[in-house]
């Protein structure tokens, strides 16, 4: 008999919210292991498996049973235990009795810490099996899963996120028959659902081992993997024998893959007539209400009249899954290209008014109360970036439109489509293209991947839009803490970030938080300066997160930060000049050099007025001319070349000079000098704080 | 496949799996699962199996007979099962198999779809039931109804009866199909769901869109408001303050087809039709258990 084995678990349930099945899968492997190494059985790999209707694991490689334990029991001393005839007194004979151990089992030895010999037994515990102990834990494990949205079925108390309708389990060929919910396991289980329409029997899985076989062969791809590599295949495929490609959406391709059992995508037809709605709308209405994937031209310009979608079986033998596909598609269209029409029946300016019917937040007021705010918003900082009045105007314009598309019947049924609809009806309605564009773009980014509007009106308006957002839920109390941060605000004070960051526009973080607590004015709840402290702390963690997106490494970032924020060009500038330094051979000793300049001003007072004449030596004094170049740089690359070059001159000074010597007008003025440069120092970086 | 054959189908297929065979209420209402067999019938510890057609009606989607997909009124097939059977799936399909769908040629998901009624205080986990890209059905598993747990659980079926009928038909209007065959000495007549319905579609949609009169709606809201409560607390009379209730929902809907109805104001609405229907559920089930005890004592002596 071999000492372990493969244990396979699969919960058989009515299909599973797609959202859930991942969460599950995993929230039992962290148990599971959890559990096994609690109980002595090692540390077991779970695989996993999951589909619509499935939830299984499988460990290769669990013992049969528990490492068997001995421990060594000392008892009483040897003086008491045996009698001086050399028999076993009542008191020993006790001591084995207690351990169910025969005397001649008992042996003295002298064990540390005690003054004499003592009894002394070795107890072996012996390991239960492992059936046993899955016998009693499995079920406790499978009602303790973590589900977001419970539910019961049927008379019992039982929550899950689904009826379970069949459990297998198996160690080895072993089944281990756990009851959970009145069900109990067994050895088989069921296939795909329309398998089982023509073949009644349920599916014997003899060993763990042919589990995804004998599914497969049953119309189920257990492995969520090999159900998207299918789907990925025969998407680009498809895509390829009608002319183009495929629009990817890897969520969607995600989706796909947990909604069915057997993959086969079926590519279905749509009347051309549909393509004049804009691209958009289409790729969105596919995607949302048929999770069908939208074909393009090679190009990438235009669509082409298909789309592709999984089907839940083998084949489609009549026709009919492309039929019913194409059929609702056509009525989901229709509702479509009925928006499309309706909305633009009158001007999207029209809906500026409705605007107020619909709350922004409590506090601030409607969209309409926001609408305003971002146009005072972007009027300040427009004229700021251009003298142009028409460009400021059309940046108004733009401002004032940006939110009117919540109010129309497409964005209504597809809110992804907000601000792109905008800009579409405006560009229908014969808007300057700044104007559109701006409107259109203006929820970018929409998160860390997604790029930041290609028009320089967008980001303005995107800028304005997210800055009053911020700056408006914060002074009215509404920080985000930890994980809480129901109204994204972290990520729109990232697009902020990310815009000036892109764009080197000369605002700084602290100029845009006083224009926008201005604006926002009457609404706020709490003191301006409250405001103010909070926000410039917030945008401070958006600003270091951004440079750690633009890959600076983590020293670059710290001391670049410390030597201050608020000017993101500076800063950008700063990073860079630092990163190309660090290669520098000279720059482990100038850094060490700074630090040490660091160290000997942190209990010194010293005077930014150096007295040049009282310096002696010709290391310092050396070092006093060098300083007063490197303080004549103005650009940071040239700056910090001329600091590299203080490298060596700094060794030789800390070489030979004494800093804090007796002679107190000298020592002041040596001091004087390293505050000097440190001071030219921090104008790129905080060097203590690099490692 | 005409609309009265699909109905007589499915009546006949639920009958002979147990069902009583219900009526639709005689009330305006949006869903199959107002009428009172649903929202009463679900509650309480009693076995019920029942099944019904329910014409249903939604002010907002009213098209005013133009749209060849949506409409003011459409009709619900309704199956409530109390408590949900182990093979309710496997039922399902096979009502499905007796319309004459051939699942060795149709693609059939079920997918996620949670159902709540926030002015009956309801709510139910299930999916939506796609046949071939199409949502043919609605499949809840009701948790709570009128505030109430549900114990058991009552497993709901809804079939979207014009739905189901254009797919199998393979129609592009829904005012097309047809309902069914008038015979007569003079011939046989089909009857298309236009000839029937198109009027009417017309005239609600521009009753709900333009001619209902704001005012008179917003007064008979705070009527029936205040006739349902009277009837509830004055008399425990719930099945009539059920009634007012329902003529509650409906007048919102009505008001907020017109836009009568602000975002804000919304939830505070729903909310008002909600104490009701659940001040309602609550006097049922003490009702109901009332009842019990009293028959209980009624046996013994």
């Amino acid at each position: 008999m071999s000492a372990n084995s493969t244990f396979l678990l699969e919960l058989h349930c009515e299909e599973i919210p797609a959202r859930f099945l991942k969460p599950l899968t995993e929230d039992f492997e962290t148990a599971f292991t959890a559990w096994a190494s609690a109980q002595g059985l090692g540390a077991v790999a779970l695989e996993t498996f999951y589909s619509p209707r499935k939830l299984a694991w499988r460990a290769v490689g669990l013992p049969l049973a528990q490492l068997d334990q001995t421990d060594i029991q000392v008892g009483p001393p040897q003086r008491m235990c045996v009698d001086e005839a050399g028999q076993p007194t009542i008191q020993g004979l006790k001591f084995a009795e207690k351990w169910g151990l025969d005397f001649s089992a008992v042996r003295f030895e002298q064990p540390t810490g005690k003054k004499e010999p003592c009894a002394v037994v070795t107890v072996t515990k012996v390991g239960r099996p492992t059936t046993d102990l899955l016998m009693e834990a499995l079920p406790g494990l499978i009602a303790g899963l973590h589900v977001p949205k419970a539910m019961r079925w049927g008379r019992s108390d039982f929550e899950f996120v689904r009826p379970i309708r069949n459990l297998l389990c198996l160690l080895g060929e072993t089944v281990i028959p756990i009851t959970v919910d009145g069900v109990t396991a067994t050895n088989t289980t069921w296939g795909h659902r329309l398998h089982h329409r023509e073949h009644p029997a349920p599916i014997l899985i003899a060993t763990p081992g042919v589990y995804e076989a004998k599914l497969e062969a049953a119309g189920v791809v257990v492995s969520l993997d090999l159900r998207r590599s299918r789907i990925a295949t025969q998407l680009q495929d498809q895509a390829a024998e009608a002319g183009g490609r495929l629009v990817a959406d890897a969520e969607l391709l995600d989706t796909l893959a947990e909604i069915v059992e057997f993959p086969k995508i079926v590519r279905g037809e749509f009347p051309a007539s549909f393509l004049e709605l804009p691209k958009e709308v289409l790729v969105t209405s596919l995607r949302e209400h048929q999770k069908s994937f939208c074909i393009e031209r090679l190009d990438g310009t235009e669509l082409l009249p298909f789309f592709l979608t999984a089907a839940n079986r083998t084949d489609d033998p009549a026709g009919y899954v492309k039929a019913g596909n194409e059929w609702v598609l056509k009525a989901r269209l229709y509702d479509a290209r009925f928006f499309f029409a309706e909305d633009r029946k009158q001007p999207l300016s029209a809906r500026l008014e409705k605007l107020q019917a619909l709350t922004f937040q409590r506090e601030l007021g409607s969209y309409y109360d926001k609408t305003g705010r971002v146009v005072a918003l972007t009027k300040t900082l427009a004229s700021r970036l251009s003298k142009d009045d028409e460009h400021i105007d059309r940046a108004l314009e733009a401002a004032r439109m940006a939110k009117c598309d919540l109010r129309t019947l497409m964005v209504g049924e597809f809110p992804e489509l907000q601000g792109i609809m905008g800009g579409e009806y405006l560009r229908h309605e014969g808007a300057h293209e700044e104007v559109w564009q701006a409107v259109k773009e203006h929820y970018r980014p929409v998160g860390a991947e997604d790029a930041i509007p290609g028009t320089s009106l967008g980001c303005l308006l995107s800028l304005c839009d997210k800055l009053d957002t911020v700056a408006g839920c914060f002074a009215v109390g509404l920080i985000p803490s930890g994980s809480k941060d129901p109204l994204a605000l972290r990520r729109a004070g990232q697009g902020v970030v990310r815009i000036l960051w892109e764009q080197g526009w000369p605002f700084t973080p602290a100029d845009l938080i006083e224009a926008a607590l201005r604006i926002v004015g009457p609404k706020a709840t709490k003191p301006a300066a409250e405001s103010t402290e909070a926000l410039l702390a917030f945008f401070k963690d958006r600003v270091a997160y951004q440079l750690e997106q633009a890959g600076y490494a983590p020293s670059v970032r710290r001391s670049a930060l410390a030597a201050g924020w608020l000017d993101l060009a500076d800063l950008r500038a700063r990073c860079e000049a630092l990163s190309a330094f660090a290669e520098d051979a000279r720059f482990t000793s100038l850094a060490q050099s700074a630090k040490r300049i660091g160290n000997i001003l942190k209990d010194e007072l010293a005077s930014g007025e150096l007295v040049r004449g009282l310096l002696t030596q010709a290391e310092e004094i050396l070092l006093a001319d060098k300083l007063v170049e490197v303080e004549a740089k103005t650009e940071q690359g040239a700056l910090l070349a001329a600091l590299a070059d203080l490298a060596q001159p700094l060794e030789a000074f800390f070489n030979s000079v004494m800093v804090k010597c007796e002679d107190a007008p000298l020592r002041a003025a040596r001091l004087s000098l390293l505050f000097r440069l440190r001071q030219a120092f921090l104008r790129v970086a905080d060097f203590s704080l690099w490692q | 496949m005409h609309i009265q054959e699909l109905i007589l189908r499915l009546q006949r297929f639920w009958a002979d799996r147990g069902c009583l065979i219900g009526q639709p209420y005689d009330l305006e209402k949006g869903a199959g699962t107002m009428n009172p067999l649903t929202f009463f019938g679900a509650l309480g510890d009693k076995p019920w199996n029942v099944a019904y057609v329910e014409p249903s009606r939604r002010p907002a989607d009213g098209r005013y007979g133009e749209n060849p997909f949506r409409v003011y009124k459409h009709l619900q097939f309704q199956v409530i099962l109390k408590p949900s059977p182990a093979a309710v799936q496997d039922l399902y399909i096979e009502s499905l198999e007796a319309l004459g769908i051939d699942f060795s040629k149709h693609d059939l998901r079920f997918e996620e779809d949670n159902w709540e009624s926030p002015s009956l205080g309801a709510w139910g986990v299930g999916w939506q039931v796609v046949l071939d890209g199409m949502e043919i059905s609605q499949f809840t598993y009701f948790q709570q109804v009128g505030g109430q747990d549900c114990r058991p659980v009552s497993a709901e079926l809804t079939y979207g009866i014009e739905r189901i009928c254009m797919f199998l038909g393979g129609y592009d209007n829904i005012f097309d199909l047809i309902h069914g065959e008038v015979k007569t000495d003079e011939g046989v007549f089909p009857v298309t769901y236009g000839q029937m319905r198109q009027r009417e579609e017309f005239e609600l949609s521009a009753y709900s869109f333009e001619h209902a009169d704001l005012d008179l709606h917003r007064s008979l809201f705070e009527s029936f408001e205040k006739e349902g409560w009277r009837l509830l607390k004055d008399h425990g009379h719930f099945l009539s303050a059920y009634e007012q209730a329902l003529k509650m929902s409906h007048t919102f809907h009505v008001l907020d087809a017109r836009g009568a109805v602000s975002t804000t104001e919304r939830p505070g609405i729903i909310k008002r039709v909600r104490d009701l229907a659940c001040g309602c559920a609550k006097a049922y089930l003490e009702h109901e258990t009332e009842h019990v005890a009293a028959s209980a004592k009624g046996g013994a002596q």
